[in-house]
């Protein structure tokens, strides 16, 4: 018995570390009555991790004109950040609606229309250290921490017709 | 006894003092956009903190070459230049109508209202353009050099504005642009 203990011991203490770190777990359901429940869970040190080891040419955007607005895109978000919670844009169309609020650090994105429902949160600490610098390179590191600081999200929620994907931080 | 009694005073008193802070805290002031066209019930709200607005005119230039008239169209109306000579005399003599242009179906007006200036198109008889900007806006606007507007400086004036700064009512759309202090 002791023995058992030992054994299981190692691999419960290595997923309660894994989960202690964080997971990001993708959650797939496809509708209809065949449809899969595809749960995909890759612990964020993972996910880190891979984000320090990637390639810097695959992580370089082009920004040609773009990149003289960067420091005023950062800007931007910071005041963001730092303003008042808020709706901040709402666009309604017959069938279609889009709304941005502004809650806590993070952007929540919703569009409806008729068959589809998408949320999107996007945290602002997550999206200023996703901004790339005046080279173009996206800055892997700084994004890395900045992913460990949205545990508990959920990033991306859609719903099309019966067909259901989440991404969440947990 | 009176221990007691200081202790849970000062306790009160630390318990109301973020209360007391946020309710001297300045509130926030919002710019808001309204766009509206009923016929195809169609609605575009955009609600901004100012000082987000504020960090996004960074981009804005900081002067406008007006490359022409203001106040009117094809070769018509006055220039910058002109316009800032005016505004220097008219400003002394309080509430006063500065700009008047007739055409067949429209007219333009620009005029002194207490600490307002007033612009208002009309086309056929009927208001479609009202823009209230405060005198101290106009000053700075045209505290640029030549035909140049200053468009940093009124700006920053603009800021302190509360109520509305735009309305436009045509037959297909509707457009309000004002700060307040409501999110």
């Amino acid at each position: 018995m002791v023995k058992l203990m030992a054994v299981l011991s190692v691999p419960v203490a290595f997923l309660a570390a894994v989960a202690s770190l964080g997971v990001v777990v993708v959650d797939v359901r496809e509708g209809g009555p065949d449809g899969h429940h595809i749960v995909v869970p890759v612990p964020l040190a993972v996910a880190q991790t891979a984000l320090a080891f990637a390639p810097e040419e695959r992580l370089r955007v082009k920004l040609d004109r773009a990149a003289q607005h960067l420091p005023l895109a950062r800007e931007v978000l910071q005041a963001l950040a730092a303003g008042p919670d808020g709706e901040l844009v709402r666009v309604e169309e017959p069938g279609e609606q889009v709304v941005v609020t502004k809650v806590g650090d993070t952007l929540r994105v919703r569009v409806h229309d008729r068959n589809d429902d998408v949320t999107v949160n996007v945290p602002l600490p997550l999206a200023m250290a996703a901004l790339p610098d005046s080279q173009g390179r996206i800055p892997m590191a700084n994004l890395a921490g900045a992913l460990g600081g949205v545990r508990f999200t959920d990033l991306v929620d859609v719903r099309s017709g019966d067909d259901h994907v989440k991404v969440y931080v947990w | 006894m009176k221990r007691n009694v200081l202790i849970g005073s000062g306790l009160l008193a630390l318990g109301l003092l973020p209360g007391a802070v946020v309710a001297v805290e300045a509130p926030t002031p919002w710019l808001h956009v309204r766009v509206e066209e009923p016929r195809r019930s169609s609605r575009v709200h955009v609600n901004l903190p100012l000082n987000v607005v504020e960090v996004a005119l960074k981009a804005a230039p900081e002067t406008l070459a007006s490359h022409g008239r203001i106040f009117g169209r094809e070769g018509k109306g006055m220039t910058v230049s002109d316009f800032r000579r005016m505004w220097s005399e008219l400003k002394r003599v309080g509430d006063t109508d500065l700009v008047t242009v007739e055409e067949k179906d429209e007219s333009v007006k620009v005029a002194r209202r207490g600490g307002l200036v007033e612009v208002r198109i009309e086309r056929k008889g009927k208001e479609e353009v009202k823009v209230e900007v405060p005198v101290e806006v106009v000053d700075a606007l045209l505290s640029g050099d030549g035909d140049e507007l200053n468009v940093k400086a009124a700006l920053a004036q603009l800021q302190k504005r509360r109520g509305d700064i735009v309305r436009v009512n045509d037959e297909n759309s509707t457009v309000r642009i004002w700060i307040d202090e409501q999110s």
